[in-house]
This record gives structure tokens, sequence and C-alpha cells, in this order.
């Protein structure tokens, strides 16, 4: 069961370079497309993204949700330090603010905390009760820029 | 396609997008993209140990489609919000009973214009995003706000 005591902590800071390969990886997959020819140059011809008046190859929309699977010990070191049991884990909402944008090659730290938890529904209605655990991200570029924020809502059933 | 703010109004629908079915392998690929290996999304023992009949797709794969289906209509370099709830869970086709399994894997995003503001020194408009299977179950619903030019 998610550890209310958790409210305001704060996960290591990690850092991760974004790479050229991955975007493009990831678009596809979201694409549900097998080449890179099926998504929009934008993701993998640096030339193109740069005609199309982006500095690189920028990620796509959701791409940064990867930065806490690829960063620490993943999703594992996530649940662990939260006490939720991975077994019930739901992802219930996902938010993104976009500042400013981010690049093949950047380098980008995360910093994520804990800023919410609360009960949802009533414990001795089975299954209709859940834990709700709110992280929140801040994404900052290698120029010390804050490019996002990512609100992540989780329920442990 | 570029779109112009002075061309949009309130009530507008952004183009529909349909993507999929999903199969099993694009969960391994989306798994593989991510770094989510939540043996959930690609473990059928795992799936039925925990009571589900089948593997489902990551909750973040169909926001990732509605991510691709927003980015198909305006550049992502206009995106300045997107949020979502996620609703319902996403079976992948079956290979083997593709006639009666394909509708729950196909995904249509479709949305619609709800606001248009200035905000920041920008031209934004804020729409509203629901995300539904071909059997008209919600996967997902929130809203995602773009700045346009014009």
């Amino acid at each position: 069961m998610a550890d209310r005591s958790k409210v305001g902590l704060e996960f290591p800071t990690y850092m991760i370079t974004v790479e050229k390969n991955k975007i493009a990886e990831f678009a596809m997959a979201v694409a549900l497309k097998e080449e890179k020819e099926g998504i929009s140059p934008i993701y993998h011809d640096e030339a193109c993204a740069k005609k199309a008046g982006y500095q690189g190859i920028p990620i796509p929309p959701t791409f940064m949700n990867s930065f806490a699977f690829w960063t620490g010990k993943g999703l594992p070191e996530i649940v662990k330090a939260l006490s939720i049991d991975m077994n019930k884990l739901l992802h219930s909402e996902e938010e993104y603010e976009y500042y400013g944008s981010i690049y093949a090659g950047d380098t980008i730290t995360r910093k994520m905390k804990v800023v919410e938890m609360y009960e949802r529904g009533k414990r001795d209605r089975l299954g209709r009760f859940a834990e709700v655990t709110v992280l929140e991200t801040e994404v900052i570029n290698q120029r010390g820029e804050l490019v996002a924020k990512v609100r992540t809502t989780l329920m442990e059933r | 396609m570029v779109v112009n703010f002075d061309d949009v109004k309130i009530g507008d629908t952004i183009p529909s997008y349909t993507s999929g079915p999903i199969t099993r392998t694009h969960l391994v690929r989306y798994a593989g993209a991510s770094g989510d290996f939540n043996p959930l999304h690609h473990d059928q023992s795992f799936a039925k140990m925990i009571g589900l009949e089948s593997v489902i797709a990551h909750g973040m794969l169909i926001m990732g489609i509605a991510g691709e289906a927003i980015t198909v209509w305006v550049e992502n370099k206009y995106l300045r919000k997107m949020s979502v709830r996620f609703l319902g869970m996403t079976e992948p086709v079956d290979w083997n009973d593709v006639e009666n399994t394909k509708n729950r894997a196909t995904i249509t995003v479709s949305g619609k214009v709800v606001k248009k503001y200035e905000e920041n020194g920008e031209k934004r408009i804020h729409c509203s995003i629901v995300v539904k299977d071909a059997l008209g179950s919600r996967k997902l619903d929130g809203f995602f706000i773009v700045a346009l030019p014009g």
C-alpha cells in the first residue's frame, strides 16, 4: 500500500542524453510503423527538421515519459520507493507542459518528487478503492532551462 | 498543412485519426522504445496471474498515438500542453481470431476546439480529445493546448 509519509519525497536527480535513434524508434512505435519511411521525417532527418523550423531532431510529444524508465533503476525503483505493489499498479493520468523544445543530443536532467497522495473511493467497497500518488517531474536541459513539466498520477488498486 | 489561428473556430473538430489494429508486436516495440518493461504489456502468463485475459497495451502507447494524431494536424513545435486521463484497457488483436478482435485493438482519436485565447504573447487554442476503440469503448480523454500562427 502506498505510504503517505512519502509526500514531498524527492527522487535522486538523474541525467540522460537524448539519442537520435531512440527518437526515431519511439516515433515509429507510437505511429505503429515498422520503418522510418512511415513516420514524419522530422524525427529522423536533421536537415528536414531544420527546414521545418526545428533546431535539431525534436522528440515526439510523449517521449519524455521514457526518461523515467531509462534512468536510475526505472519503474521498479519508483514503485519500491513509494511502497506500491507492482501487481496492482495502474497509470491513471499523465500531463505534459512544454515550455521549450528537446532535441537529439540534448542532455536532460530529471527531477521528480511526490506532490500528492490520497485515497479514492471507500475502503469497504471492493474494487472501487484506490490509493493515488501524484508525481511531478521537472525536465531541465543542458543550459539549465526548464523545458517541460510532467505530472504523472499512479493508482494502486 | 499549416493550421492558422484565424481559420480555426470554436466547435471545429480536429481531423479524425485512426491507427491499428494494435498487435502484441506493437506492444513489444513500444516497450523497447520507451523502456517500459512492465510484464503486463508483453507476458501472457503475468497477465493471467493478475486476472486478465490478455496482455494489455501501455496507456502511454495510447497517449502516444493521441500525440501522433495531434502532431499530424498541428506541428510538434506548437504543442504547449497535453493532459489525459486513462479510462480503459486495450487488448491487442489475436492473430488466430482477427475478425472478432480487430475492433477492440483499432484506435481512433478525435477532438474539438473548445477555446481560443491569447497567452504569453501567443495565440492559443484549447482542444478536448477523446480516444476510443472501434467498438466505441473509451480509452482516454483529456485536452491539449497549441499555439498557432496567424
